[in-house]
C-alpha cells in the first residue's frame, strides 16, 4: 500500500523570500500513523502542511522543489480542492479554517463540498457538533461572537464532518483548556487515524502518536523516532532547537542528580531527600517579589465582550504593583472579556473600575500591526536608538525583521505582539491573554523571565493562559473564572494542588502536581 | 414568525410592496406601508422599540432631505409634482411630505427582510433555486456575515491604536480617527476575504465533485398563504386607493 | 495556464467584500451628502457623487479582470438595499449604471492600464453614465441650460477626484498595508 502522504526531498520558499522557509526534507505518514513534527518557531512547519495538497505554491504564491505525493499520486495531478475528500486541515488559527459563517453553515461546507447525499447532512452535522463538544444550541451563533477556544472547537467539528482519511492539524490544542485538549486529542489521534500533528508542547500528546519527527532550525529533520525514545534520548539537542520538553525531562536538566527522567514524576521523587527542597522549589516556583501599591480595582463590575451579553457578574479584583496574577478558566469562561475591563479599554456594565489604564496584548497577535514591517513596528516602541536592534535580538526577530508582520508565522506573529507592549514603559498595567499559545519551548521560557522582570520593575501583571504549568512558573496568585464569576482568588500553588476546583472549572492539574504535592509533605 | 417564512418568497413580498410605495404617490398609502412594516418588526420579529427607531434615524434624515429641499428650494419638487399628477391630479398635501414618508416606507420594508432573514439560509436558496454557481453565492454569504463585524473589527483597531498612542479609548470615536481606520479596516475587509478564499479551497469548494446542500426548510402551505395574504392586502390597499380617486 | 480574465475564488471573495464594506460607506456618505443638501441645495448631489463610484474603481485596480467594476458596484448597492438603504430597489439600477460607466472606460483599455489618468477616466465615465440616468429619472430636461451645464462639470469633477484620485490614493495606502500581495496590481508593481 502506498503511504497517505510523501515528502520527497522537498525545499519550500516563499515569495518575496530570499531563503528557502523549510527543507530539503523528506519523510512518510503510512496509513493509520500518526506523527507528531516538532520543531522551533519559524522553520516551516506551517508550510509543510500546506503544500501537502498543493495550497503552496497554488493559493499562498511561493515556489516548491521536491515531489509531495498523496496515496502515490503526485499532489499537482488533482488541485488543492480536490484534495479535500483526502486530506482535512486545522489551521493554526481556528480563524483562517473557517470562513465566519454561522456554526451549522461551516459543520455543513466541508460534506457539501463533496457531494454528500443532502438527506444525510443534517444527521452528520448533529453527530460531528457532539463529538467536537459544540453545543446544539450554537448553530445558528456566528463565529465571530465566539471565543477563541470555542472557534477552535467548530474548527474540530467543522474538521471531522468533512471525514477525510488524513487530518493535517497544525497546533490543534494552542488555544484549548485541558479538558477540551483533551477531547480534541481523542479525536484527531484515535488509534488508527493518520494524522500529522503539530505541537509545540508534546507531553499531553506524547502517549497518542506512534512516531516522532523533529525539525531543526536549519529546517531540516533533526531527529526522527519513537516519542518516549526520542525525548529521553536527545533531550538536550530537542531544547537546543527551541522545543518544549516535559517537565521531568526539563526538572532533569536542571537538577540531574535529584531527578530521574526515566520514571514518572511522583515515582522519580520517592528517592530525593527533603533537603533538596529549596532547589526544587527554585527550579518550579517563581522567586518572589514585594508588591507595592494598589494599580487597578474591579469592584462588583459586570463584564461583557464588545456588543455582546454581560458574561461575567459582580468581579471584585484588585491588582498590585509587582504582582503577576493568573487568570484561569475553560474556554469560554470570559478571560478575554475580563481583560478588557481589567485594562480599562471597556467599561464595565455595573459596578465600578479605578486606577490608570492598562495594555492587553491580545489573543489574536495580529490586531495589533499597523505597519508594514517587523522595524517598522518596533521602531514606534523603542527609546534608545540602538533600541530596535536590541529588542529584535531579545525576541529572535532579527532573521525577519524587514518582513511584513503578517507574513510571519504564528509564533514570530506572538512575539512581535509581546515585544511591543513588554518593550514600552508606558504601561503599569499589563494583560497577556494567552501570550504561550504558539511559542516555542526556547521563548516560552524567555518570556517567562520577562515577565518576572517586569513585575521586579513594579508593573502588574496579569496573564491568561490554559497551561497550568506556565501559570504555576510565573505567578503568585491565580484567578479562577467559572460559571460567570470568579470562582478562586488566591495563591496559585494553592488551586493547581486542588484537583476537584479545577475539575469542576474544566481545567487540569499540572503536570508539576506530584512535585507541589512532594513539596508540601516535605515542609516547603 | 417572520423569521420562519422562506426567505424567496420572502423577498418576492417584500419586493412587490417597495414596487408599489415606489409607484404609488399617496401619502396614506405610504404612512400605512410605513407603519405596517414597522408593526410587523415589533410585533413579529420581537425587535425592541428602542433598536426600531435607531434604525429609523437614517431613514428619516434621508427623507427629511426630500422634505426640506422641496419646501424650501422648490427643486426636484417639479419631478414630484409631475409623478403626483400622472397618478391622478395635483397633490393636496406637500410632495415633499409624501417622498418623506416614502422612504421610511421602502427603508422599513427593507430593513424587515434583512432583519429577519437568516443571511445563510437566503444564500442557500438563491443557490439552490436561482441557480447561483457556489462560489458566487459564499462569497455573498462571507460578504454579509462581515457587515456586522466590521463594527467589532473596528472597536478591535481602535482599542489596539489607544494602546500603541497612550491614550484612553473614546467611547464614541472622533471624525479623525474614523478616517484614519478607514484602510486598517478596508485592509481587514481584503485580507479576511483572502483566507476565506484558502479556507474555501482546504475544504474543497471548486472540487469536480457534484455539490449538495444542507436541506432547507421547503415553501410550504404556511409560506405560499403568506405570500398570497400579504399580495391580497396589498391589491386591496390598491382598489381602496383607486376607489376614491377613479 | 489558466484564463487570464477569469475570476479566481480570491478575487471572488474581495469584489464580495470590497462591495459590502463599500455598501456601508456609501450609506454613510449618504448623510454626509443629505447635511450638504440642507446647506448648499441639490447642486450638492453632484459634488458628492464622484465617492459613490469609488468601489468600482479601487476593485478593478487592484484585480485587473473585465466585469470587476460593474460587479463591485451592483454588490455595493445591493447590499445598501438588503442593509435597508433609503433609496430602495432603484440602487441596484443605479449602481448598475455606475459601474457600467467606468466599466466602459477600463473595457476601452483593454483592462490593460491602470493608471492615475486611467482611474480619473473611469470616475469621469461613471459621471457620464450616471448623469444621463439622473437626466432620465429626474427630468432635467425641465432645468435652466446654465444650471444643467454646471452639474454635470461639478459631477465629471467629482468622478473624476472623489473617485479617481482618491481611488488611487485609497490603493496605493492598501498596497502598503501587503494584503495585496498575490493579485494582479502585486504582480504589475514587481514586474
Ligand atoms: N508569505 C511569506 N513571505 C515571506 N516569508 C514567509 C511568509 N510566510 C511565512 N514566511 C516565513 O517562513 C518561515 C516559516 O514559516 P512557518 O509559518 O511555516 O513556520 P512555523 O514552523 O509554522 O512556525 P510557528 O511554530 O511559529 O508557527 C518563517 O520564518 C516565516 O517568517
Ligand atoms: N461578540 C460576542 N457576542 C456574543 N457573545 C460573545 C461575543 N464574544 C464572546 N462571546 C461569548 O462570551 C463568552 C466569553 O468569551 P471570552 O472571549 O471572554 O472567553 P475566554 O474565556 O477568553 O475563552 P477562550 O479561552 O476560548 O479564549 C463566551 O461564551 C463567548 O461565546
Ligand atoms: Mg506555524
Ligand atoms: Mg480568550
Amino acid at each position: 500500500m502506498p503511504d497517505a502522504l510523501s515528502y520527497d526531498r522537498v525545499s519550500l520558499r516563499h515569495d518575496a523570500a530570499s531563503v528557502d522557509a523549510v527543507g530539503p526534507i523528506s519523510f512518510n505518514l503510512r496509513v493509520g500513523e500518526r506523527v507528531l513534527l516538532m520543531g522551533a518557531s519559524g522553520v516551516g512547519k506551517s508550510t509543510l502542511l500546506h503544500a501537502a495538497t498543493g495550497l503552496f505554491p497554488q493559493s499562498i504564491p511561493g515556489d516548491r522543489r521536491g515531489a509531495i505525493s498523496l496515496h502515490g499520486c503526485p499532489v499537482e495531478s488533482r488541485t488543492p480542492a480536490d484534495w479535500a475528500d483526502t486530506c482535512g486541515y486545522l489551521f493554526q488559527d481556528a480563524g483562517q479554517t473557517l470562513a465566519g459563517f454561522a456554526v451549522r453553515d461551516e459543520i455543513a461546507f466541508g460534506p457539501e463540498n463533496l457531494g454528500v447525499a443532502a438527506a444525510r447532512l443534517p444527521e452528520i452535522v448533529a453527530k460531528a457538533m457532539r463529538r467536537a463538544g459544540v453545543p446544539q444550541t450554537w448553530a445558528d451563533r456566528r463565529i465571530n461572537m465566539l471565543s477563541g477556544g470555542e472557534r477552535q472547537c467548530v474548527a474540530l467539528a467543522a474538521l471531522l464532518a468533512q471525514a477525510a482519511a488524513i487530518t493535517l492539524a497544525d497546533e490543534p490544542a494552542a488555544s484549548l483548556a485541558p479538558e477540551a485538549a483533551r477531547r480534541m486529542t481523542a479525536r484527531l489521534l484515535a488509534p488508527g487515524r493518520t494524522a500529522i500533528v503539530v505541537e509545540h508542547k508534546p507531553g499531553p500528546i506524547l502517549d497518542h502518536v506512534d512516531r516522532c519527527i523533529a525539525l531543526g532550525r536549519d529546517g531540516r529533520v533533526m531527529v526522527e523516532g519513537a516519542p518516549r525514545d526520542v525525548m529521553r534520548r536527545h533531550g538536550p539537542m530537542l531544547a537546543e532547537a527551541g522545543i518544549a520538553l516535559p517537565l521531568a525531562t526539563r526538572l532533569h536538566a536542571a537538577l540531574p542528580d535529584l531527578i530521574d527522567p526515566r520514571l514518572p514524576l511522583r515515582e522519580a521523587l520517592i528517592g530525593v531527600a527533603p533537603k533538596a527542597r529549596h532547589r526544587l522549589q527554585d527550579a518550579l516556583l517563581p522567586a518572589p517579589i514585594r508588591t507595592g501599591e494598589v494599580l487597578a480595582t474591579l469592584d462588583g463590575a459586570a463584564c461583557a465582550p464588545p456588543f455582546g451579553p454581560v458574561v461575567l457578574r459582580d468581579v471584585s479584583l484588585t491588582l498590585h504593583a509587582g504582582e503577576v496574577v493568573a487568570i484561569l478558566g475553560a474556554n469560554g469562561a470570559g478571560k478575554s472579556t475580563l481583560a478588557a475591563c481589567l485594562a480599562g479599554l471597556l467599561p464595565p456594565r455595573a459596578g465600578r473600575r479605578t486606577g490608570p489604564a492598562g495594555a492587553v496584548a491580545f489573543q489574536n497577535p495580529e490586531a495589533h500591526f499597523s505597519r508594514d514591517s517587523v522595524r517598522a513596528e518596533l521602531e514606534c516602541t523603542a527609546t534608545a536608538p540602538d533600541g530596535v536592534a536590541q529588542i529584535l535580538n531579545r525576541w529572535s526577530l532579527d532573521r525577519v525583521a524587514d518582513q511584513h508582520p503578517f507574513t510571519l508565522s504564528q509564533g514570530q506573529k506572538r512575539r512581535l505582539a509581546l515585544a511591543l507592549l513588554a518593550e514600552s514603559d508606558r504601561w503599569p498595567l499589563l494583560i497577556l491573554d494567552e501570550p504561550t499559545a504558539g511559542l516555542d519551548g526556547a521563548s516560552e521560557a524567555a518570556l517567562a523571565q520577562r515577565i518576572r522582570a517586569l513585575a521586579g520593575e513594579g508593573r502588574g501583571i496579569a496573564v491568561i493562559t490554559h497551561d497550568m504549568d506556565f501559570a504555576l512558573s510565573v505567578a503568585e496568585r491565580a484567578v479562577l473564572l467559572h460559571g460567570g464569576t470568579v470562582q478562586f482568588d488566591g495563591a496559585c500553588r494553592a488551586l493547581m494542588r486542588d484537583p476537584a476546583r479545577l475539575a469542576a472549572a474544566g481545567l487540569l492539574p499540572p503536570e508539576a502536581a506530584p512535585v507541589l504535592d512532594w513539596l508540601e509533605t516535605a515542609g516547603c | 414568525m417572520l423569521r420562519a417564512f422562506h426567505p424567496l418568497l420572502k423577498l418576492a413580498l417584500c419586493l412587490a410592496w417597495i414596487v408599489a410605495s415606489l409607484a404609488i404617490f399617496d401619502l396614506s398609502f405610504q404612512i400605512a406601508v410605513f407603519a405596517g412594516a414597522t408593526l410587523l418588526l415589533a410585533l413579529g420579529a420581537r425587535v425592541p422599540l428602542r433598536h426600531l427607531l435607531l434604525l429609523m434615524v437614517p431613514f428619516a434624515l434621508f427623507g427629511f432631505g426630500f422634505l426640506t429641499t422641496s419646501l424650501l428650494f422648490r427643486a426636484e419638487s417639479g419631478f414630484a409634482v409631475q409623478m403626483a399628477q400622472e397618478q391622478g391630479g395635483a397633490p393636496d398635501v406637500a410632495p415633499g411630505l409624501v417622498l418623506f414618508f416614502r422612504v421610511l416606507a421602502c427603508g422599513m420594508t427593507s430593513a424587515m427582510f434583512a432583519l429577519t432573514t437568516d443571511p445563510g439560509q437566503f444564500v442557500r436558496a438563491l443557490m439552490q433555486h436561482l441557480r447561483l454557481p457556489a462560489s458566487v453565492g459564499f462569497a455573498l454569504m462571507q460578504a454579509m456575515h462581515m457587515v456586522p463585524d466590521l463594527r467589532a473589527e473596528m472597536l478591535q483597531l481602535r482599542m489596539a491604536r489607544a494602546i500603541r498612542l497612550g491614550r484612553p479609548l473614546r467611547r464614541v470615536p472622533a471624525p479623525g480617527e474614523v478616517i484614519a481606520l478607514a484602510i486598517p479596516l478596508l485592509a481587514y475587509a481584503i485580507r479576511r476575504a483572502s483566507r476565506a478564499a484558502l479556507s474555501f479551497e482546504a475544504r474543497g469548494l471548486g472540487s469536480h465533485a457534484e455539490r449538495s446542500y444542507l436541506p432547507q426548510a421547503r415553501a410550504g402551505w404556511a409560506d405560499w398563504a403568506g405570500l398570497t395574504l400579504g399580495l391580497a392586502v396589498l391589491a386591496a390597499a390598491l382598489a381602496i386607493g383607486r376607489g376614491p380617486a377613479g | 495556464m489558466p484564463n487570464p480574465s477569469v475570476w479566481t475564488l480570491r478575487e471572488t471573495l474581495i469584489v464580495a467584500a470590497l462591495g459590502a464594506v463599500f455598501g456601508v460607506l456609501y450609506l454613510g456618505w449618504v448623510q454626509v451628502w443629505l447635511v450638504l443638501q440642507a446647506v448648499f441645495g441639490p447642486v450638492s448631489m453632484d459634488v458628492v457623487m464622484g465617492f459613490w463610484f469609488i468601489v468600482s474603481i479601487i476593485a478593478a485596480a487592484i484585480i485587473r479582470k473585465p466585469g470587476v467594476a460593474l460587479v463591485s458596484e451592483v454588490m455595493a448597492s445591493a447590499l445598501q438595499v438588503l442593509l435597508g438603504s433609503p433609496a430602495g430597489l432603484l440602487l441596484l439600477l443605479t449602481g448598475l449604471v455606475q459601474g457600467a460607466g467606468a466599466e466602459a472606460v477600463f473595457a476601452a483599455t483593454r483592462w490593460r492600464r491602470y493608471s492615475l489618468a486611467v482611474l480619473m477616466a473611469a470616475g469621469m465615465g461613471a459621471a457620464v453614465f450616471s448623469f444621463v440616468y439622473t437626466w432620465i429619472r429626474f427630468d432635467y430636461g425641465s432645468l435652466a441650460p446654465g444650471l444643467l451645464v454646471t452639474m454635470f462639470v461639478l459631477r465629471l469633477a467629482s468622478g473624476a477626484i472623489l473617485g479617481g484620485v482618491l481611488g488611487h490614493y485609497i490603493v496605493k495606502a492598501l498596497y502598503r498595508t501587503g494584503v495585496l500581495s498575490g493579485l494582479a496590481i502585486d504582480r504589475a508593481t514587481r514586474a
